[in-house]
This record gives structure tokens, C-alpha cells and sequence, in this order.
């Protein structure tokens, strides 16, 4: 049908030619537009802003437009040649949206909902990465980062959960082309417990570069890209030049960042179990250190000792008399006042026919764990220049380079939290590194010191000492990241407009992990491993787009588009295991026998090839109707798939409705279809090689057995098809006194059909797992935007902005399978089980009766499930920003706060530390006033002090101690503990951003030094943060970037900062 | 003009549609892994090999153990489980071994091998999984599984388990009787040597007749089964020293790991029934002027604080048994004095001891230290001889001798645990009092719960887990 319309449209009948020039107060307009009224005739101006045109004799009104100017109509009647000063228009300026396909268009015509997100306030939140700065400006959108190391990836959800084995990361469209905004954890990280956070390519942006960022929530927006877009499209423009002199813009900014918030850890009670001291225990369970004597600690000196590169010498304790506890030096020796130096330059201008802008930018950070940095440098150029009057050529050029050391973390032995936060509080971990003599005058150096092995006498520390892991372990990652977008477009007559663009988006990421002999864990023996990780992103797209008129009331703007995009990716990775020299240089010599190395490749290619077309009706200038549709063919998908799509818009105070008190009104409504793509080589059942065996902490590696197969325990789908997601919306955009206030709402609904994961089998198939279309999800929502300009005068400007919304997600349908992991690894694990939200907390919990009460045994306790339970939602239940902005003369105070209402969160780095007693929470030390039972079922007499407190679970009151915390179910690891007393409320409030700058641009420094004017700015980040769980942000993520939510287990924390900046404008 | 400009650009587009599939032709083969047609069946043997270790010496072992009162659970999730606190998530691991890693692997070699050795071997390897499975965790699925076009396999009766692993069992055989011994690496447990495999084979069905208590089959089996020590399948660790898990001994990398200090038999002065039950200085203990197991003790005890710290049972390059020239002693001495009385027992029992008195039950770490493994008498069953102070009937002081002795020997294996269930309701004389030090050892763990990865998956599973205290049928 489009092309039917498309080919009956335009005849031309020339009668008359009027000529003229179209400017707008600073000289002449080239491209504008002038339409003979009620036809489709028309034309565009040249360079010098004149134009001619000859107009039948249908129309005596000429349409004079410009994006960004009012449109005029002037009455040629009796005229042959016309002179049109355009005046801008400050309001229609902030009113545009720029579409999935890169074109600008005017929001108040839009039948789909997309938020704004501009400039400044990107670069007002002082944040390193640009996903960070984000947070809390958007209804729908929730941006969590993982922690708060330099550089870490964050997540990004638009509109809930919408997929469950695929990417949650929206697609990210930047100048028109799609962005590689991966995070990869493959390689050396590790498994996704436990490791190093890694970086979105997202985060390779930078954030002073861009000069808007559109949030398109729905699935009409994003239809056009078809199985990319399910997860929503956040589109990027960088900023361009503009005619006129050279613009040098100067930026510097400082910041300074501390830890968040901290566990509240005892400093009363030492190593040890049962009351008693014992140097090497796991657990702080031992003596009551204020009834030490105080006198110095007897050692053994006549056998094995620890001599620490310092040269002090450690023996062994036979009596620990000392008081001294270290919990805040041991915090203190690996920890810091992070800090990042971030300096920006951007020099843009242009002249008649072309227009440039060029930015370089540093950051350079380290982080509040000692070690942990980030450096971040930015280059890009962009380039536009007119060939002729109907062909311009433009060229975006980025290159991006990022040096970054990360800190393991979370489930591992060698991370920092897990050691340091175990740490009995009566051991100093400063002497961690130095030469351990056996008994037998046997010397090894370079040994590893901790609070479980603290004369270095095994290789294998069991946890490392927090100072090993951020001073000898190196997890460094080096990027380099090239994009490059040519475009040419071609406008041959005023009514088409043809645009060819291409993509290339390269990147490496060379990550080097290297863990020196004595590590604790696996790597005690020394690992070293490198993994070069390529993704290459190759995109070409042809777009076409007329504009007709079909009517005078009637217009049609059509777009047809052909769009290839080629992916691929290749990570290789060596390693050496076991090193024969104990040395911290990092080469394959440190051993050089084959069978301590290993090679590993890993490729992965996907293409995409689509078709697609858009019809856009505007009818009397308050209906907009948008049809659209893409045709899709994928390497993974077997098949071909259409994606429609239609949005309509009324805008009923054109006509109808308008009043004084309400300015603008529109209602919008949409439908339509998104996808998720496959995962790319899931077609066949292949023989696999390189698994294991582990039935608890006890691996068997075929690779160690002179190699081998197996048959992929995932079995082999050839019939796999995209994950669908429909959606339908309606909403209203409303503006009153005098576009004083604004207000719009978005109500949508969703289901996601043929979700993609992998669906365990019952093992006795003989598979694992399948990865299919399994899933079925639905979600709907609310979302509500308001703005009010309160105070607006010329010295004095308040204006404050709300947005708020609401996502309800249940997972419908598992085929069968009752839950899907979505965290490998983890005893309370975030997973779908159907007929709840994606992600819920799952693991054992408590038994109960019928009546909701818990089922307790015999002496008062809780008993554990014998099956693995629902626990809690991690999803909010609602979710807000509030924006403030103060303008008083040349002061500016903006504030951003942004609150997250309910959902759960298991932070299980409480748990399983009060198994080991080093926390606040387990320091409780009363003398009875009546016999109590413990867990342990032994009954404890009245009069006695004991360390615990009481307790009841509604079988009247228990002792809570150490049987209850350590060897009960009431702390620990494992499958088999009380985990619904795990579970926490996350709902938190944070003052994201509260930032004062100052303007100076006085007459006097613009004739002193040249400068237009000079910002300083001061700003705080999350100064303030409101939760309730002690010492851990509810938004850490132990699984990182992913679906996996309500997850912590000694993940690094976040941070709080103070940053300031000043920019210089020349 | 313009009707001609839109006519080359719809053109272009539907050429661009209609090669739209073609584009993307091809690229979805995965570029990474082999597929299964190029791979010669004898790679997928180490695989299987490794899973059936796992199934046999991993995690469930180990709680099969402590629940035997060998092994004591001291820390973190161990602890719990010694405390009876065991879910249907720690048979994860095993179940996927069962079925992912021997089932569809063994069946891929049996119905792609020409090889008589290969298919026997499958086979045998089968047959071992799933009579070990039957005897954990009662019935289980087996006649449906591994068959794609059922996804919800039945579980068979445990009996029927039995029947059809020995069946198996009896299907390598065959293969193996017409198949000439090669050296094979890829073969872990033998190199490829058919005469071991049968003679291993043999003993596994000898071990399952006596799992039914069918003690006239299990002699029949033992007949033929290992004969010497030699022909011991054993998980044998290799690798660098440096290379602490992937290929060393199970235990050892539980607690070179992360889980030091967790599980062991002897910590803080905490011992496990088994350790006492061979320690001379307690009351109560084995030893007497015939036995003496000084170098056992020492070889068995288990430094928990660190795999490196042991040179014994859970060192780091130390085998591990899975079916052994003792067991099938054992199983024909107390088959025959079942049948036939003490006398009849008795020869087979000495002639495992005069092997035992070689020294070779413990390795070189301990052999310099003290045994003695005098061969009995008949009168040592009699009342009031060395193995009958307290006068019972000389038949079952000898089976109770025979019981004690795999109790201790079968340190490692399923076989105390096993032997726990089978004899508890009628064999009560003969069982070993074990006790489990520190927990409740009134409650008697009766099986292994089923994987929470299979009762989440199968329609035909039960609801839910019958619990760890539920008696299999054949220990009824």
C-alpha cells in the first residue's frame, strides 16, 4: 500500500515563479523550506538563503519552514519576489525528538512516549560514565550500577524486565547507527559471581560529547529495529558545530569519592569458636577481648616463624593476652579518599558549507580500594560539509582508549571484601607478604600472610589478605575502541531526501589477570592469563524519505529503509597456571612446561539484514498517524519476521479544547512489535570439550585428563525464532498556564512471547539444558512526568521536575520448568519462577504451618525447607525523580533525587559473616535472667553471660548464639540455612546530584582575557543515602550487569563524591 | 521524475527483501565447537569416566560418610548437613553426572563403536552409575531416560534399576568376551586392559546382588570377580604438583579449597566412630593381639585445615577406590558364611589379611608405621575368643568381623553407608554401632534425596522429596 500512494502522488503545473530570499536574524537560511500551500510542490533554499520557485496557480500562500524557526505563510497574490526574516522558536527547540532513525522530529506530534535527557544535565551529575548520569532524570528508566569501582558497568532497564536468558541492555543508537554496548565477563574473569566487574562498552562514551539523549520506552519507537529492540532504545546525538566562529569550550573537574557506606563491624570479641581463642580459625567465635589481660601475647619461638618483608618476625601465639584490635587500620590499609582528574576541550565553529566539531577529554581515576583505577581518554571529530546544493557529506570519527585496574571481588577467595570482612578483628593484616621458615629451617618466600594462615605456612592462604588482593593481584583491562560514521545524503528536489550511512565500531579489550604465587585458592599455585577480546561492528543503512501533501489538510511523510548490520566477536585467551618462578613479573616464562598452558579461542558472528517503512500521516495538523514496519532476516533466527507498528496522535487544543489554562493537549496511543535475536551458534548439539565435574568444590577438568568430549549437555535447537514482545500504550501530554506546567502520563502493557533461554531439562534426558523460545512474561505500567516552572524571571528562575513510575512483571510460563537460575553460583539465587517477577530471591528458608506462623522444633527454632522457596521480589515496587533547579542571578543550584520504593534484597555478605562472627550483629554479649535454649538444644542458665542475644520466633524466647549464628541455620553458606531471615527491604532514597555553580561572565573578563564566561561548579554525588540495610547499598549488584537482581556477597562497595569543575567558554 | 526516482528505489528494496534470508545464510554454524560426527567415539570415554568418579567418590560420598559416623561434618555447610539439614540441591552435582555425563555419553559410544572394548567398557561404566544411583537414592528414572523423545522420563522401581544395570553390566561382558585388550589412554581406570574390566565388572554385580540382599548371586558374581589388588578400579589423581584442583584427589581439593576446615574425622580433638573404632588407646577399639592398625589410623586421619597438610587418605596425588580386590574378598567371605557358616567364610577372610599384612592398605607415608594382620582362627569366633567376648554365635561374630572389616576398609567409598542400610532391621547383630560424634545419631539417614534440578524438571517426579529418612526398598 505505501508504495501504492507513494507512486500515484506529484504532478506539477508551473505557471508563475516568484523568487526571494529566506533569512533569519544573523543572515541568510540555506535549506529552508518553501512549500506552495496545499501542494507538494515546493523547494529549498541555496546557500545564500534565496530560492525560486515556480507555483501553479492552486495556492496564493507559500509555507516557509525551518526546523527550529516558526513556520510562516505569506500570501504571493500580488507579489513575484518575497524577502522572509524566520524567527526562532525557543519553545519548539526543546520540543523535538530525535527518532530511532536519527531524524529530528517535533515531540508534540508523536503518537509514542520517549524522554529527554539533555546535556547539561548529563554533565551537571559530574559522573565518569555516561549510563551513571542518567539516573533518576526519566520515568521507566532505571539505571543501577553494579558497585562503585572506577568504571564499572551499570544496568539499565527501560520499563521492567524483557527477556530472561538475553541482554536486558537497551539498544543504544548514537548519530543513526547502532553502538556495541556489551559487557563481556568471558575470559579470565572467572565465573559471574566472583571475579572483576567489568565495563560497559557503553561507558567507553564520552559524556561531554553528546548533545541529547532521547529514551524511546515503547515498542512503536523502537519497532524499526525489530529484534534489537525489545530492551527500548536509548538514542545518542553527539554535538555538532554550528556556523560562526570557533567555540573553545575548557573544562576541569575534581572529584573526591569515600566509601558509602560500611558494615558495622565488632572489635569485642577474638578468633576463634566456642569462647576460646585460636590463632588460624576461620571464625571470630573466640574470647572476650576486654577480659585479656592486656599484657604483650607469649609466642612459640622454637619452631616455624613468618618473617615479614619488613623484617618483622611472627611466631606462633600460645597466648593471646593483647587488647589491640585492627578493625579500622585493616579497613584503612585498603581503602582510600578516591579521586578522578577529568579535563575536557571541545573546539567546534563553521563556515557557509561545512561545520566541525572537535573534543579530546581525560579522565583519570583511582578508586576508594587502593589500586583500582580508570583511565579513560576521548578523541572525536565530527565533520559536515555541503558538496553541492543537494549532497552533503558528513564523517563522525570517535576513538576511545581506556587503562583500568580492577579489584576481585564478590565470590572469590582472592577478593577484597571477602578478606578483609573476615578478618578476625584481633589480627593486623599489615604484615601480609614476606619469608616462612618450618620448623626444619625450611625457607619460602614470598609467602602469603592472613588471618587463617598467619606465619605463611601453607602456599594456599584459604582467603587472602585484603592487602595481597589489592597490592600483588593485577586484573588490568586496556581498550581501544574506534567508531566511524560516514553519511552522505542526497536531496535532490525539496519533497526527498536520501541517505546513505555506514558504521564501523571496532573494538579490542586486552585484560590481564595475573594472581602471584600464593593467592589463596586455585591460584595459589600463580595464574597468569591474558584474553584479547575483538568486537567488530559493521552497520550500513539506506534510508529514503518524501514528504507529499495528498490534500491541503493531509501530508505524508514516508520513509523506506534497507539496513544491514554484521557482528562479530573473537576472544582469545592463554594462560599459564603454576608458575616454577616465584615472581610477580608478568611473562609465560615464569613457567615455561606445556602442560601448564592453556589456549582458548572463542568466536561469534551474527547478521542482520532488514527492510523497512514508515508512513506518516498529519491530518489538519492535529492527527498524526505513523505506520511502520520492518522485515528482518537473522543468521540465528530461522526465518523471516515482520515487526509493525502504529502510533497515533490527536492534538485536541488545536481545535477543541484550547484554553487559557490549558496550552497543549494530546492524547497518544501505540502498538507495537520488538524482538529479542537469539544467541548466535545454537542451531546444533555439538560435541563439546573442556567441562568438568564438580559435585561440591571438587572439580574434576577433562582438559587436565589429556582432553576429551561430550555431548553439549545443551541440546541443539534448530527451530529458533526471535522473542516477541507486543505492546500497546496510551497517554496524554498535557500543558497548562501557558506551558507553565506540564504533565503527561503513560499507561502500557506488555507480553513477551517465545522467551529465549536456556530451559533446564529433567537431567534424565540425558541434557542439561535446551536454549528455546520457553518463556512467556508480561509487564505493564504506569509512568507520570511533571514539570513546573514556578518562579520565571529574568534573575530568578525555579523550576522543578517528577517523574514517577510503576512496573508489575510476572513470568507466565517456563515449559514446564518450575525456575530458572539467573545467578549460577549463588545459594540464594535471583531467578523466574512462574507466577512471580522476574528475579525473585529463591533458596531454602523456613518451614511453615498452615496458618502462616513458622513450623519451630522442639525447643523453640525454625526449621529449614527441605526445598528451595520463593523469598522475596528484588523488583521496586515504584520508583521517582525529583528534579530542582534554582536560578538566581548567576547562581545555579540543581538537585536530583531519586527514591526506590520496596522490592527485597538478600545481602548475604550479612549471613554468611555472622557464621563467622565479625559483624556488629553477632557482638551481643547479656547475662540471663532465665534459663534459655539454644539452638544447639542446650539449655543455658539463668546468670550466665553469654555472647548472643534473645530471640523468638513465636515459640517464646531463645538464646541466639553461636550454635544459632555459626553452626545452626542462622548463618552461613550452603543450601541448608534460614534464608527468609536473609531477606531485606531495599527501598532506599538518594540525593543523586546537588550541585551550586557559579557564572562568571562579566564585561570585565571578556575584555581581560577573552573569555565569554567562566562556570564553577560544586557538586555532591548520592551525598545523601537513605536504606535499610546496615552497611550495604541496596543497589549493589553481585551479578553485575545482567538480570540477575537483590544480590550481595562481598561485592565492592559504592561510593559518595564531591566534584568540582570549571569550565571556561572562549 | 519523481515517479521514476520511486520506481529505482522500490526496485532496489525488493531485491534487497528478496535476498534478505540469503545474506544471513550459513553464519550460524557455530565456528567454535566440533560436531559429534567428526569425533571418534573413544573421546567421549574419559568424560564418562570422570562423571562416574564424581557419582562415586564426590560429595555424596562424602555425606554418605558422616552419615556412617567416618566422617564428621564440622563447618559451614558440612556442619549442616551432619546436623541432617540436607537438601535436594547437593544431588545436583551427581544426578548431572549420572545422566549428562554416563548415561548420554556411554550410549552415544555403545550405538557409534565398532569396538568391542569401547562398547564393553560403556557398558560396564553404565551399569556401575546406575546401580550406585539405585542404591542412593532408591527409584529412579533409567528405562525412559535418554531417549530425546521423552521429556519426562518415568522413574523406575529401584529394584528394576538393579535388575537393569546388571543387566548392562552383563551386556559389556558379552562385547568385552569377544574384544582384544589395546592400550588405550583415554580408558582412566584400566588403559584399555579387558581382563581388569571383567574382573571389575564382576565384582559390581557381586556388590549389587548383595545391595538386594540376593547373597547366592553376589557369591556367584564374586567368583569371577577382582582377584587381586592389582585389578583395583581406582580414581588415580595426576597432574602437576602445582595444579591444586581439576585432577587431584576429591578430598584433597575440598579442603585445599575454599572449604578448609569444613568436613574431616579428626579436629580439635573431635574424632569420628571410625577413627576410635581403630585408635588402640580407646576402649572399644578393634585391635587385639591379631590386628593391629597403628599405620591405618595414622594413614586415615584427616588434617582438615588444608589438602597440602595431609600425606595420608586425602592427599593430594593419593587414589581413590571405586571397586577393589577387598570388596570382592569381603563380599564372598560373608556370601559364604551366610551360606555355609563361619568355617566357610573364614578362608576368604584370611586370605584378604595375609594381603593386608603386606602392608600395601596404606601407602609409603605409613607403611614403616605398625600393623599386624594376623590370620584368625575359628576359635576367635568362638564365644569368648579375641573377635567374640561377648558370646554370640560364632557365625555372627565372624560376619560381624567381615561387616567391621569393610567398614573400615570401605573408607572412601559407598560401602559403610551402604552397609548401614542394609543390615539395620534384620542384621542388627552383625551391623557396626556406629555413632556420629556430636550429632544425633538416633536419626538414621535412609537415602540421598533426589536432584532439585530433576524434581524441578520431570512431570513425573515425585511432588516433592520422600526425605532423607525414607527407606529404599531394598533396605525395607
Amino acid at each position: 500500500m505505501v508504495f501504492t500512494i507513494l507512486l500515484s502522488c506529484g504532478s506539477v503545473f508551473a505557471q508563475k515563479t516568484i523568487n526571494g530570499t529566506v533569512s533569519d536574524n544573523r543572515g541568510p537560511l540555506p535549506g529552508a523550506t518553501v512549500i506552495e500551500k496545499g501542494t507538494s510542490n515546493g523547494v529549498s533554499t541555496d546557500f545564500d538563503g534565496n530560492f525560486s520557485i515556480e507555483i501553479s496557480n492552486k495556492s496564493t500562500i507559500l509555507k516557509i519552514s525551518y526546523t527550529g524557526f516558526l513556520t510562516q505563510e505569506i500570501d504571493i497574490s500580488n507579489q513575484l519576489s518575497i524577502n522572509v526574516i524566520l524567527i526562532e522558536d525557543a519553545q519548539m527547540l526543546q520540543e523535538v525528538v530525535v527518532t530511532a532513525l536519527g531524524f529530528t522530529e517535533i515531540k508534540d506530534q508523536q503518537g509514542s512516549t520517549s524522554s529527554a535527557v539533555s546535556t547539561q544535565e548529563i554533565l551537571r551529575s559530574g559522573e565518569s560514565t555516561l549510563a551513571n548520569s542518567l539516573s533518576g532524570k526519566a520515568s521507566g528508566l532505571k539505571i543501577s550500577r553494579s558497585n562503585g569501582d572506577p568504571g564499572a558497568g551499570s544496568t539499565i532497564r527501560i520499563r521492567g524486565a524483557n527477556t530472561i536468558g538475553g541482554s536486558s541492555d537497551p539498544l543504544i543508537i548514537i548519530d543513526g547507527v547502532p553502538l556495541d554496548n556489551t559487557t563481556s565477563y568471558a575470559g579470565g574473569n572467572g565465573q559471574r559471581d566472583g571475579g572483576v566487574t567489568q565495563g560497559s562498552r557503553f561507558n567507553d562514551i564520552n559524556p561531554s560529547d553528546i548533545a541529547s539523549v532521547q529514551v524511546l520506552k515503547g515498542a512503536s519507537a523502537a519497532a524499526l529495529w525489530g529484534s534489537s529492540a525489545a530492551n527500548g532504545v536509548i538514542v545518542i546525538t553527539t554535538k555538532e558545530g554550528k556556523k560562526g566562529d570557533a567555540k573553545i569550550t575548557y573544562n576541569t573537574s575534581y572529584s573526591f569519592d569515600q566509601v558509602s557506606e560500611r558494615i558495622p563491624m565488632q572489635d569485642t570479641w577474638g578468633q576463634g569458636t566456642g569462647g576460646v581463642y585460636r590463632a588460624g580459625n576461620r571464625d571470630s567465635w573466640g574470647d572476650y577481648i576486654p577480659d585479656r589481660s592486656g599484657a604483650a601475647d607469649v609466642f612459640n619461638t622454637s619452631g616455624a616463624f613468618f618473617t615479614a618483608d619488613d623484617g618483622t618476625v611472627y611466631y606462633p601465639i600460645t597466648a593471646k593476652n593483647s587488647k589491640d584490635t585492627f578493625v579500622e587500620s585493616n579497613w584503612d590499609s585498603a581503602f582510600q579518599t578516591g579521586n578522578f582528574l577529568q579535563n575536557d576541550l571541545t573546539i567546534s565553529g563553521g563556515g557557509e558549507k561545512s561545520n566541525y566539531f572537535f573534543s579530546l577529554s581525560n579522565l583519570s581515576q583511582d578508586g576508594i580500594i587502593k589500586s583500582s583505577t580508570y583511565d579513560r581518554t576521548n578523541l572525536r571529530f565530527n565533520y559536515t560539509a555541503k558538496l553541492n546544493d543537494w549532497i552533503s557529506l558528513s564523517n563522525k570519527v570517535a576513538y576511545t582508549y581506556t587503562d583500568s585496574n580492577r579489584i576481585q571481588q564478590s565470590s572469590t577467595v582472592a577478593g577484597i571484601m571477602l578478606g578483609l570482612l573476615r578478618t578476625s578483628p584481633d589480627f593486623d593484616v599489615s604484615d601480609y607478604k614476606g619469608t616462612y621458615t618450618s620448623s626444619s629451617g625450611v625457607e619460602e618466600i614470598n609467602r602469603h600472610r592472613s588471618y587463617r594462615k598467619h606465619l605463611g605456612e601453607t602456599q594456599n592462604p584459604t582467603y587472602n589478605n585484603p592487602l595481597w588482593t589489592v597490592n600483588e593481584q593485577v586484573s588490568r583491562t586496556f581498550v581501544n575502541r574506534f567508531t566511524v560514521t560516514p553519511q552522505l545524503t542526497f536531496k535532490p528536489t525539496n519533497w526527498l531526501q536520501v541517505i546513505t550511512r555506514a558504521n564501523v565500531d571496532s573494538s579490542n579489550d586486552r585484560r590481564v589477570y595475573f594472581f602471584p604465587v600464593s593467592s589463596a585458592g586455585s591460584q595459589s599455585p600463580g595464574e597468569y592469563q591474558e584474553d584479547e577480546i575483538g568486537t567488530r561492528v559493521l552497520n550500513f543503512d539506506a534510508i529514503g524519505k518524501a514528504n507529499f501533501e495528498l490534500s491541503n489538510d493531509i501530508s505524508l511523510t514516508t520513509t523506506l529503509g534497507w539496513s544491514i548490520n554484521d557482528r562479530t566477536y573473537l576472544r582469545n585467551s592463554g594462560r599459564i597456571l603454576g608458575f616454577l618462578v616465584n615472581s610477580n613479573k608478568q611473562t609465560t616464562s615464569l613457567n615455561t612446561s606445556s602442560e601448564a598452558s592453556t589456549f582458548e579461542s572463542a568466536k561469534s558472528l551474527r547478521r542482520t539484514n532488514r527492510a523497512y517503512g514508515i508512513m506518516n500521516f498529519d491530518m489538519y495538523d492535529q492527527l498524526f498517524v505513523n505506520f511502520s514496519g520492518g522485515l528482518e532476516a537473522s543468521s540465528t533466527i530461522n526465518g523471516t519476521f515482520f515487526y509493525p507498528a502504529v502510533d497515533l496522535a490527536w492534538d485536541f487544543t488545536k481545535d477543541t479544547l484550547k484554553s487559557d489554562f490549558l496550552s497543549f493537549g494530546k492524547f497518544r496511543t501505540s502498538y507495537g512489535q520488538v524482538g529479542v535475536q537469539p544467541s548466535a551458534h545454537k542451531f546444533e548439539t555439538l560435541a563439546e570439550g573442556g567441562f568438568g565435574y564438580s559435585t561440591y568444590s571438587d572439580p574434576l577438568s577433562i582438559d587436565l585428563f589429556g582432553g576429551g568430549f561430550r555431548l553439549d549437555n545443551n541440546l541443539g535447537n534448530p527451530n529458533l525464532k526471535p522473542e516477541i514482545k507486543t505492546e500497546w500504550e496510551v497517554g496524554a501530554d498535557l500543558r497548562f498556564l501557558n506551558d507553565d506546567l506540564t504533565f503527561s502520563f503513560t499507561y502500557y502493557d506488555n507480553k513477551i512471547d517465545g522467551i529465549l533461554l536456556d530451559v533446564n531439562l529433567a537431567p534424565s534426558t540425558g541434557f542439561a539444558t535446551q536454549y528455546g523460545n520457553y518463556g512467556k512474561m508480561k509487564n505493564n505500567g504506569l509512568e507520570f512526568d511533571l514539570g513546573w516552572k514556578a518562579v520565571d524571571k529574568e534573575d530568578f528562575r525555579v523550576s522543578t521536575t517528577i517523574n514517577w513510575s510503576k512496573n508489575k512483571n510476572e513470568v507466565t510460563d517456563l515449559f514446564g520448568t518450575e525456575s530458572i537460575s539467573l545467578s549460577p553460583g549463588a545459594s540464594v539465587s535471583s531467578r523466574a519462577v512462574v507466577g512471580y517477577p522476574l528475579g525473585v530471591l529463591f533458596g531454602t528458608g523456613s518451614k511453615k504451618l498452615a496458618d502462616g506462623t513458622l513450623d519451630l522444633n522442639g525447643n523453640g527454632f525454625p526449621q529449614i525447607t527441605s526445598e528451595p522457596i520463593v523469598l522475596g521480589d528484588p523488583n521496586p515496587d515504584w520508583r521517582a525523580g525529583v528534579g530542582l533547579n534554582v536560578n538566581y542571578k548567576k547562581f545555579n543550584l540543581n538537585v536530583v533525587l531519586e527514591h526506590s520504593q520496596g522490592g527485597d534484597f538478600s545481602p548475604r555478605t550479612l549471613w554468611v559473616l555472622r557464621a563467622m562472627g565479625t559483624t556488629g550483629e553477632t557482638a551481643g554479649r547479656l547475662t540471663l535472667d532465665r534459663d534459655l535454649t539454644n539452638y544447639a538444644g542446650k539449655i543455658v542458665p539463668s546468670g550466665t553471660t553469654v555472647r548472643g542475644s534473645v530471640g523468638d520466633f513465636g515459640g517464646g524466647q531463645v538464646l541466639l548464639d553461636e550454635s544459632w549464628y555459626r553452626s545452626g541455620i542462622g548463618g552461613g553458606f550452603g543450601d541448608n540455612q534460614a534464608y527468609n531471615f536473609s531477606i531485606k527491604d531495599a527501598t532506599f532514597t538518594k540525593v543523586r546530584e546537588l550541585s551550586l555553580s557559579y557564572n562568571l561572565n562579566s564585561a570585565a573578563i571578556k575584555n581581560a582575557i577573552g573569555l565569554k564566561n567562566i562556570l564553577f561548579t560544586v557538586t555532591g554525588r548520592n551525598l545523601i543515602n537513605i536504606n535499610r540495610i546496615p552497611g550495604i547499598d541496596p543497589e549493589v549488584n553481585q551479578y553485575g550487569v545482567g538480570n540477575a537482581l537483590g544480590l550481595d556477597y562481598f561485592t565492592n562497595p559504592q561510593t559518595k563524591s564531591f566534584l568540582f569543575s570549571v569550565s571556561f567558554n572562549y | 521524475m519523481k515517479k521514476n526516482i520511486f520506481k529505482i528505489l522500490l526496485a532496489t528494496l525488493l531485491m534487497f527483501v528478496v535476498s534478505c534470508e540469503k545474506i544471513v545464510e550459513g553464519i550460524n554454524e557455530n565456528p567454535n565447537d566440533i560436531i559429534v560426527a567428526d569425533v571418534s567415539p573413544k573421546l567421549f570415554l574419559t568424560g564418562t569416566m570422570l562423571a562416574n568418579v564424581q557419582l562415586n567418590c564426590g560429595h555424596l560420598n562424602r555425606i554418605g560418610g558422616m552419615y556412617s559416623g567416618q566422617l564428621v561434618g564440622f563447618n559451614s555447610l558440612y556442619s549442616n548437613i551432619y546436623g541432617y539439614n540436607l537438601s535436594t540441591a547437593e544431588s545436583n552435582g551427581e544426578w548431572n553426572a549420572l545422566y549428562v555425563g554416563v548415561l548420554t555419553n556411554t550410549r552415544h559410544i555403545a550405538a557409534n563403536s565398532t569396538s568391542n572394548l569401547l562398547v564393553g567398557i560403556s557398558k560396564i561404566i553404565e551399569g556401575h552409575a546406575f546401580g550406585t544411583a539405585a542404591s542412593l537414592f532408591g527409584d529412579i528414572p533409567y528405562s525412559e531416560s535418554g531417549n530425546m523423545d521423552i521429556s519426562d522420563p518415568v522413574f523406575d522401581s529401584q529394584k528394576d534399576v538393579y535388575t537393569q544395570a546388571i543387566a548392562s553390566i552383563d551386556a559389556g561382558i558379552q562385547s568385552l568376551n569377544s574384544a582384544t585388550s589395546v592400550s588405550l589412554s583415554e580408558d582412566i581406570y584400566f588403559g584399555g586392559n579387558k581382563d581388569k574390566w571383567i574382573a571389575a565388572a564382576n565384582t559390581l554385580k557381586a556388590r549389587f546382588y548383595l545391595h538386594m540382599k540376593d547373597y547366592p548371586n553376589a557369591f556367584i558374581a564374586a567368583q569371577s570377580g577382582i582377584g587381586s589388588a592389582i585389578g583395583d578400579m581406582k580414581y588415580i589423581p595426576r597432574g602437576a604438583t602445582t595444579i591444586t584442583s581439576g585432577d587431584k584427589n576429591l578430598f584433597y581439593e575440598i579442603l585445599e579449597g575454599s572449604r578448609s576446615g569444613d568436613i574431616g574425622n579428626a579436629k580439635n580433638g573431635v574424632e569420628s566412630y571410625l577413627l576410635q573404632l581403630i585408635d588402640k588407646t580407646k576402649s572399644g577399639s578393634r585391635n587385639h593381639s591379631k590386628t593391629d592398625e597403628t599405620a591405618r589410623r595414622a594413614y586415615f586421619e584427616i588434617n582438615s585445615s588444608g589438602g597440602s597438610e595431609n600425606k595420608g587418605v586425602v592427599s593430594q596425588f593419593e587414589p581413590q577406590n571405586m571397586v577393589t580386590y577387598f570388596e570382592n574378598q569381603l563380599i564372598k567371605a560373608e556370601c559364604a558364611a551366610r551360606a555355609s557358616g563361619a568355617g566357610a567364610g573364614l578362608t576368604h577372610l584370611n586370605v584378604l589379611r595375609a594381603w593386608m599384612n603386606t602392608g600395601k592398605i596404606v601407602n609409603n607415608s605409613f607403611s614403616s608405621l605398625n600393623y599386624n594382620y594376623a590370620a584368625f582362627d575359628l576359635g576367635d569366633f568362638q564365644s569368648g575368643g579375641i573377635e567374640n567376648i561377648d558370646g554370640i554365635s560364632a557365625d555372627n561374630a565372624f560376619l560381624r568381623e567381615v561387616i567391621e572389616e569393610r567398614y573400615v576398609s570401605g573408607f572412601g567409598m559407598h560401602m559403610a553407608y551402604n552397609d548401614a542400610r542394609r543390615l539395620r532391621k534384620t542384621d542388627e547383630a552383625i551391623a557396626v554401632p556406629f555413632i556420629m560424634v556430636g550429632s544425633n545419631s538416633n536419626l538414621l539417614a535412609e537415602r540421598m534425596p533426589y536432584s532439585a534440578n530433576e524434581l524441578n524438571s520431570n512431570f513425573n517426579a515425585p511432588s516433592e522429596d520422600p526425605g532423607i529418612f525414607a527407606k529404599t526398598a531394598v533396605n525395607q
